[in-house]
């Protein structure tokens, strides 16, 4: 075989770059219909909102522990940690009942059911396209050297086995483009919030459980610091700083 | 060589005035977070196009994609007026961070620019 292949002109005008259009117009498009399908079912739970703004206070008060003296510090903490009223602290059996009462409410199912789709769809979708239409031919080569073990994942419509694994088929100019279109996607949409699906799915999986668990870590969180008086001469400093206001 | 990203470097001060601690606002380190993110993503893609139409092949690629991001970082060193500590928490941070987030954009470039350009 001879080591440099000559590719027709037309592979890549009807290949490669349609394909690549194809993939950021999809991106672009489920960009806009995720952002349409979030807008129209928005009712928020009160409750789950007010437990959210509670964790919120204690992670600030966490994070600017040593801005107040130790005495303030240390009430603001039993406010929110105490045994009997403290706002953080939650009792098992309700826990329970928030976990389950979120998994039975039909309308988070549903959309969380809506956005896992929304990602898996256009992919399947558009792999079965590409295997049907693109397969059986050379369509590009990577420009580095691969070993002989990656001939089977990248070279899968092409049946012999003498051409160089450099020459791929269109299924992995697909896959290159599939991770590759994240970079540009970012840039183009703002933020990259529609089209890393590793990331949804991890938010996916902590949605659920998300309100019990984060309120007893904030507690342990806020029992944890260490309070150090970051400010201890403070009076001296602004008095220093206005004198050289005035003089 | 590659062209600058100049029109969303809008870098804030991260640490306030307090000379003897090191505290940062939480927000603007988001900010300048994200623009290196977008500095180093937008340099990998020019990159990768440079890198395909100059033929660069094998390691030789690999090799300009590192300097790439080297100058990026120079780059955003120097817009940060090499006073690193009133806009980010370390070294580190700035020199580093998204080396190589930018690979995979960086490698369908190349093999975009190199294909047309030489293959066909």
């Amino acid at each position: 075989m001879a080591e440099d292949l000559v590719l027709d002109t037309a592979i890549r005008d009807w290949v490669l770059i349609p394909l690549s259009v194809v993939m950021v117009l999809i991106g672009v498009l489920r960009y806009f219909v995720s952002k349409l399908m979030r807008s129209s079912s928005q009712l928020p739970d009160p409750k789950i909102v007010k437990e959210g703004q509670v964790i919120i206070r204690a992670r600030n008060l966490r994070a600017a522990a040593n801005f107040i003296p130790a005495k303030s510090f240390r009430a603001r903490k039993v406010y929110y940690s105490n045994e009997e009223n403290g706002l953080l602290f939650v009792p098992k059996g309700q826990a329970q009942n928030a976990q389950a009462q979120m998994f039975s409410d039909p309308n988070m199912a549903m959309d969380m059911m809506k956005k896992n789709l929304s990602m898996i769809i256009p992919q399947t979708l558009t792999f079965a396209w590409v295997n049907f239409f693109f397969s059986g031919f050379v369509a590009a080569k990577i420009p580095f050297p691969l070993t002989q073990r990656f001939r089977s994942m990248l070279q899968n419509g092409i049946d012999l086995s003498t051409v160089d694994v450099s020459y791929v088929s269109s299924r992995s100019w697909y896959f290159l483009n599939l991770f590759g279109l994240r970079g540009l996607f970012s840039l183009i949409l703002g933020e990259e919030n529609a089209t890393d699906d590793t990331q949804r799915m991890m938010q996916m999986s902590g949605f659920g459980m998300d309100p019990s668990k984060s309120l007893s870590a904030e507690k342990d969180g806020l029992d944890i610091v260490q309070h150090e008086w970051a400010l201890p001469k403070f009076e001296q400093r602004a008095e220093a700083v206005l004198r050289k206001l005035v003089s | 060589m590659a062209g600058r990203v100049d029109s969303d470097k809008v870098k804030e001060k991260a640490s306030d005035n307090l000379n003897d601690l090191p505290t940062f606002h939480a927000e603007n380190m988001q900010n300048n977070a994200k623009v290196m993110y977008y500095s180093r993503t937008f340099m990998s893609i020019i990159g990768g196009v440079v890198a395909g139409i100059l033929g660069l092949t094998g390691l030789m690629g690999f090799v300009f994609y590192f300097l790439i991001m080297g100058i990026t970082s120079v780059g955003l060193a120097a817009k940060a007026g090499f006073s690193i500590h009133s806009y980010f928490d370390s070294w580190n941070k700035i020199l580093l961070d998204g080396f190589f987030g930018g690979l995979m954009s960086f490698v369908l470039f190349w093999t975009f620019a190199y294909d047309i350009v030489h293959i066909f």
